[in-house]
């Protein structure tokens, strides 16, 4: 939750460089700052987690870890409300961590159990709150694009302020709904923020073979959608676009379209073998790129933070973690009598 | 406490990896998400991270060997940890003999091939082969020329396999085949109308006189008359198995019918008053019987092969004579009716037979049977159980004779008639039938008893 | 009690719910001033406005999902699909998306939409605007397959699919639209799941949908006047499917024969015969079981062709003796 405290005088100075020029122009806190550390490195260790419990073959199935692409997830966390609504992709446990779920019914859910946001009928590509006004996670790539369209134009319909974020890949913006979904957000100016999350590789196919011109959000220019394209990896970059995107689109005027460069480190699903990209390339998207590191260095020369809290709050979330997985472990299974429940909803007609 | 470092799984089916190196060796510091060693599954080489940072220790596999995944492969310490500070669960897995799954210098050996069933049995290796070849267990095989099995008797086995089973010697429709069971009419006694010969449920149903010149005149329901066609030979067969299985006896009893022709006049006077059919001795009759039966529940019982069952319900069935022979439509619990109710449904019954309208539940179910052939002249007859029932009562003609009243010699002019039971003695002692002839004589010469 | 035609009445469904209920709106291609291709939403947008009465780009995959993303705001949005045909487009939004919603998310959220859509040949349309993909459908557990054969049926189906919180395909027969049948002004609902007896008999049942509801009465009552009394059930809704009527049925009339337009490969006959040969009517058959779907090929053009490609009265009217005179 952002809060606009102003900042102090001697703090300012410490402000350097791009960031710091970014920090002092959006005005914000240091409280939000800290916020978007803690929430990417909570985002870091659910996905190292969910790794390890495959690993030691605790999880059913497959799941898309977003370890890399924290900063994404964080910068838009920040630049809207928490009950704007959202439709998410495969590709989603950072997104919702960082919309503030529930990590102990996250973990329960990624691990089948009763206990879970869908009572284990989901697992790790199907979390949904609609409480949270979270609308759910999409296996099917393209799949929550033409559906936010359906969102934005019940928000429209019923007056109401908030907007939803749709997030999807650059695998994704290949689809035919993506340009119907364009076309309509933009003919009804809908209240979209239309996020492409890009990170390079839509499972195997690497972006730029499967992208006939780049950037992909240069698209929305065809259908008069405004756009950007932004590192993906500078979390205040990303808060920075996030930003602009959320006031014009609150202003009445229509979608907005952001596509953030980014990289994830862990195969597309489990079964990947990273045969089609070097470990070189791997490598040096860690040492060299990493959103959290980055955002680390800025916060340590601007004294927001010092090496014992980044430690503190780093370990803080590990715990949440670790917690979650307590949690979830320690939750029984959905009973096999229930399985037909949830196929239809009851009609209180009947 | 010492991390243990485990075999990842990466795959959904995946089972294990075999190691192809480690880049780290047993004291080697490691930091976390750092490669130590390549696996391999399926011909991919996978490099595997440290799960944190420390000291590898306690490695437990070598270079080339298989690991199930999630096996622990060593440890990592962290500072001032020994392997010693492993909880003593986790101690099976200390450095000390690995137990290596296989490895590649050593083929795995081929499962043994297990000697199938057929080499103890006494057959040539020809026919141990074409058994094999056609999945047939030799043992079912019988030698037909000597004491080994040959081909031509494994042969001559399959060609009596390949027989159609009865159940499908006569085509016949699923309906057609229930109420053959139901009634006992064999499938291959009845003439099939349908396409190839097929037997339908009006083929069975239908009388021998009464078949229609076309199935379309018959409706479904309206065409399930009690048949003659098989029951002929189902009454035979029948009739047979029940004298021949159940040993019959008999014994007879004279009732003094004043009471009952009074209470039929009584009741008669009812029935005009409310415009009811006249009440019928055979419908009080019923009533006298179903209430006897109810004192008496060896009577209405049946024998099976392990058991006796006792019938809950009293289903009392009247031998009547149809057009077309003798059918036997039964009262349906015939304790809890009234007698102008059983009046009305033995009218009902009646008429249904008469014109051959009976519906197959109108003759299923029956717990005892009631043979009454008083109107011919008959005074006296033993009548042959129906099975499954255990006992048939024979009722006789009602005839006006001098009998002794009272214990003065008085002689009156009574109506007579002459009841007797046979009864099936698997199920019923002498003293049992006795009892029941008795109770129901009490019932019949004094009906108020009914009331008590 | 006024008689109004098939379109008519699912008009008067969506008119009188959209009074009622100010979440229900329609959203389609040229449902607005144009009417609708069929004229079905003739005179809603000068009665409720262009918000309510939204048209939309050809761009069905969308149509669906921004149904089903509207819902889940708890709006009750009606998407028209021009032809159903179309649906094949926007079969992802209602296979993989609207279907398993409910279940997939634990039951969090419901997706109450309804998505029209005729079928049917008979039109002279040809291969791409005359098919019937009920069957398809009705894979599809978590959704709701309607397919009303009257007007008075039309509209208490509709107004029930409208307050039902599940998914609804709503199958309609484009050449059904001008039929005419006796439809109560007041608010009426017919149940989802429950088939009728369109007419008692007691010599063979034959369950029918849509369009094959009227052929087969009209077969049923020339064979009444020589004693073939033909018992014909609508299932009304084909999923979920009231198998439980056609079973008691069968058990009274011993045969069953089912008739539908859509291709017999893969027709939802084999659903019912199956539903039926499994059950414990298997006893009470007296003939075989059989099926007269429409024939294996794309509907054709030429208007022989045509007629000849789907079963027609005397098709039906030859299979019901076979079955009763014990023919086959």
């Amino acid at each position: 939750m952002p809060k606009d405290k102003a900042r102090t005088k001697e703090k300012q100075s410490n402000l350097h460089g791009q960031f710091g020029e970014r920090v002092q122009r959006l005005g914000v806190s240091d409280e939000d700052l800290i916020g978007l550390y803690r929430t990417m490195c909570t985002v870091r260790h659910f996905e190292y987690m969910a790794d390890k419990l495959y690993a030691a073959g605790k999880v059913h199935g497959t799941m898309h870890l977003s370890a890399g692409q924290e900063a994404v997830a964080a910068g838009i966390s920040l630049a809207v409300q928490p009950d704007d609504y959202l439709i998410n992709h495969h590709r989603g446990h950072g997104h919702f961590i960082a919309k503030g779920a529930d990590i102990n019914l996250m973990m329960a859910e990624f691990l089948g159990k009763d206990t879970g946001y869908n009572h284990g009928r989901g697992g790790s590509m199907h979390i949904a709150d609609f409480q949270s006004n979270n609308l759910g996670a999409n296996g099917i790539v393209g799949g929550g694009i033409p559906q936010a369209v359906g969102v934005g134009l019940a928000l429209q319909m019923q007056r109401r302020k908030e907007i939803c974020i749709c997030i999807f890949g650059d695998g994704a913006a290949n689809e035919g709904v993506f340009h119907e979904a364009m076309n309509m957000a933009a003919l009804w100016k809908l209240p979209i923020l239309y996020v492409c999350e890009n990170n390079k590789y839509g499972m195997s196919m690497d972006v730029e073979r499967a992208t006939a011109k780049l950037p992909i959000a240069q698209r929305a220019e065809g259908y008069g959608i405004p756009w950007a394209c932004v590192d993906g990896n500078d979390v205040v970059e990303v808060y920075d676009s996030m930003k602009i995107a959320v006031e014009h689109i609150r202003s009445g005027q229509g979608p907005y379209f952001v596509e953030t460069i980014t990289y994830r480190y862990f195969g597309h699903s489990k079964s990947d073998r990273n045969l089609y990209r070097s470990k070189e390339e791997i490598e040096d998207w860690k040492q060299n790129r990493d959103p959290i590191m980055r955002f680390t260095k800025h916060l340590l020369q601007s004294e927001i933070l010092d090496e014992n809290l980044a430690q503190e709050i780093d370990g803080q979330s590990e715990q949440v973690i670790l917690k979650a997985v307590e949690f979830a472990e320690a939750s029984p299974e959905p009973d096999v009598s229930t399985l037909m429940e949830y196929v239809y909803a009851r009609n209180i007609l009947s | 406490m010492p991390v243990p470092f485990i075999m990842p799984k990466f795959d959904m089916d995946q089972e294990k990896a075999t190691i192809i190196s480690w880049s780290k060796k047993e004291g080697d510091p490691v930091q976390f998400d750092e490669t130590v060693l390549t696996v391999e599954t399926e011909k991919v080489a996978i490099d595997v991270p440290a799960p944190a940072t420390g000291i590898l220790a306690g490695i437990q596999y070598k270079d080339g060997d298989v690991v199930p995944v999630t096996e622990v492969i060593a440890y990592v310490l962290k500072e001032g940890e020994s392997l010693a500070d492993l909880p003593k669960t986790d101690s099976q897995a200390l450095p000390t003999q690995p137990e290596v799954v296989s490895s590649p210098q050593e083929a795995p050996l081929s499962k043994p091939i297990i000697a199938p069933q057929n080499a103890s049995v006494n057959a040539t290796p020809v026919a141990i082969r074409i058994a094999k070849e056609e999945g047939i267990d030799l043992s079912k095989v019988r030698a037909l020329g000597g004491n080994k099995i040959t081909r031509d008797d494994v042969q001559h086995y399959m060609k009596e396999q390949q027989k159609p089973a009865s159940r499908v010697a006569v085509p016949a429709t699923p309906a057609a085949r229930r109420i053959s069971a139901e009634t006992g009419i064999p499938l291959e006694t009845v003439t099939g109308s349908g396409p190839r010969g097929r037997v339908q449920s009006a083929d069975i149903l239908a009388t021998v006189n009464s078949r229609p010149a076309s199935t379309t005149e018959i409706h479904g329901r309206e065409a399930q008359v009690v048949p003659l066609t098989g029951i002929r030979r189902t009454i035979a067969e029948r009739m047979q198995q029940s004298f021949q299985e159940a040993p019959h006896i008999a014994l007879t009893i004279d009732v003094d019918m004043t009471e009952m022709e009074a209470t039929r006049k009584r009741f008669n006077l009812q029935t005009e008053k409310l415009g009811q059919p006249r009440i019928t001795v055979t419908a009080l009759m019923i009533k006298m019987v179903a209430w006897a039966l109810v004192r008496n529940p060896y009577i209405n019982a049946s024998f099976d092969d392990d058991a006796i069952s006792l019938w809950q319900d009293v289903n009392i069935g009247v031998a009547t004579a149809a057009p077309h022979g003798l059918v036997v439509p039964v009262l349906k619990g015939a304790d809890h009716l009234g007698v102008s109710e059983i009046n009305m449904r033995l009218i009902e019954l009646a008429n249904r037979a008469r014109d051959n309208k009976l519906k197959l539940e109108d003759v299923q179910g029956g717990t005892f049977t009631i043979s009454n052939l008083g109107m011919f002249g008959i005074r006296q007859f033993r009548a042959v159980i129906n099975p499954p029932e255990s006992a048939i009562l024979a009722v006789g003609s009602l005839v006006r004779k001098p009998v002794v009243v009272d214990d003065k010699d008085r002689v009156e002019v009574r109506p007579m008639v002459s009841l007797t039971l046979s009864a099936d003695h698997r199920v019923i002692d002498g003293v049992v039938a006795a009892r029941f002839l008795s109770d129901l004589l009490a019932g019949i010469e004094s009906p108020g008893l009914l009331l008590f | 009690m006024p008689e109004i035609s098939y379109l008519e009445a699912i008009r008067q469904a969506l008119w009188q719910e959209m009074k009622r209920d100010e979440r229900v709106f329609l959203l389609g291609e040229d449902i607005g001033r144009y009417g609708g291709a069929f004229g079905l939403t003739h005179g809603m947008l000068d009665e409720f406005g262009p918000e309510r009465v939204r048209e939309t780009p050809i761009s069905e995959a969308t149509i669906v999902a921004t149904a089903i993303g509207a819902s889940l705001l708890g709006m009750r949005p009606v998407a028209e699909i021009m032809f159903m045909d179309f649906v094949m487009l926007a079969l992802d939004q209602i296979a993989n998306q609207a279907a398993k919603m409910h279940f997939m998310f634990g039951g969090r959220t419901t997706v109450p939409i309804v998505v029209r859509m005729p079928g049917g040949s008979g039109s002279g349309a040809a291969s791409q605007h005359s098919q019937s993909l009920e069957s398809i459908l009705m894979h599809f557990p978590g959704l709701i397959v309607v397919n009303p054969s009257t007007p008075y049926d039309a509209k208490g189906l509709m107004l029930a699919s409208l307050r039902d919180p599940n998914p609804v395909c709503f199958v309609e027969h484009k050449v059904l639209y001008k039929t005419k049948g006796e439809v109560p002004e007041d608010d009426y609902i017919i149940p989802i799941g429950v088939a009728e007896i369109k007419r008692a008999g007691r010599d063979i049942t034959v369950v029918a949908n849509n369009i094959m509801v009227m052929k087969t009465l009209g077969v049923a009552e020339k064979l009444s006047r020589d004693g073939i009394e033909v018992e014909v059930i609508d299932p009304r809704t084909l999923l979920p499917l009231d198998t439980n009527t056609i079973i008691q049925s069968v058990t009274r009339t011993g045969r069953l024969l089912v008739v539908h337009e859509a291709c017999q490969t893969g027709g939802w006959a084999g659903e019912v015969i199956a539903s039926v040969v499994g059950s414990p009517a298997f006893d009470f058959l007296d003939a075989p079981v059989r099926r007269l779907g429409g024939k294996d090929v794309p509907i054709p053009y030429n208007r022989g062709l045509e007629k000849f490609a789907i079963p027609q009265e005397i098709d039906i009217e030859r299979e019901i003796r076979a079955l009763v005179q014990g023919k086959v």
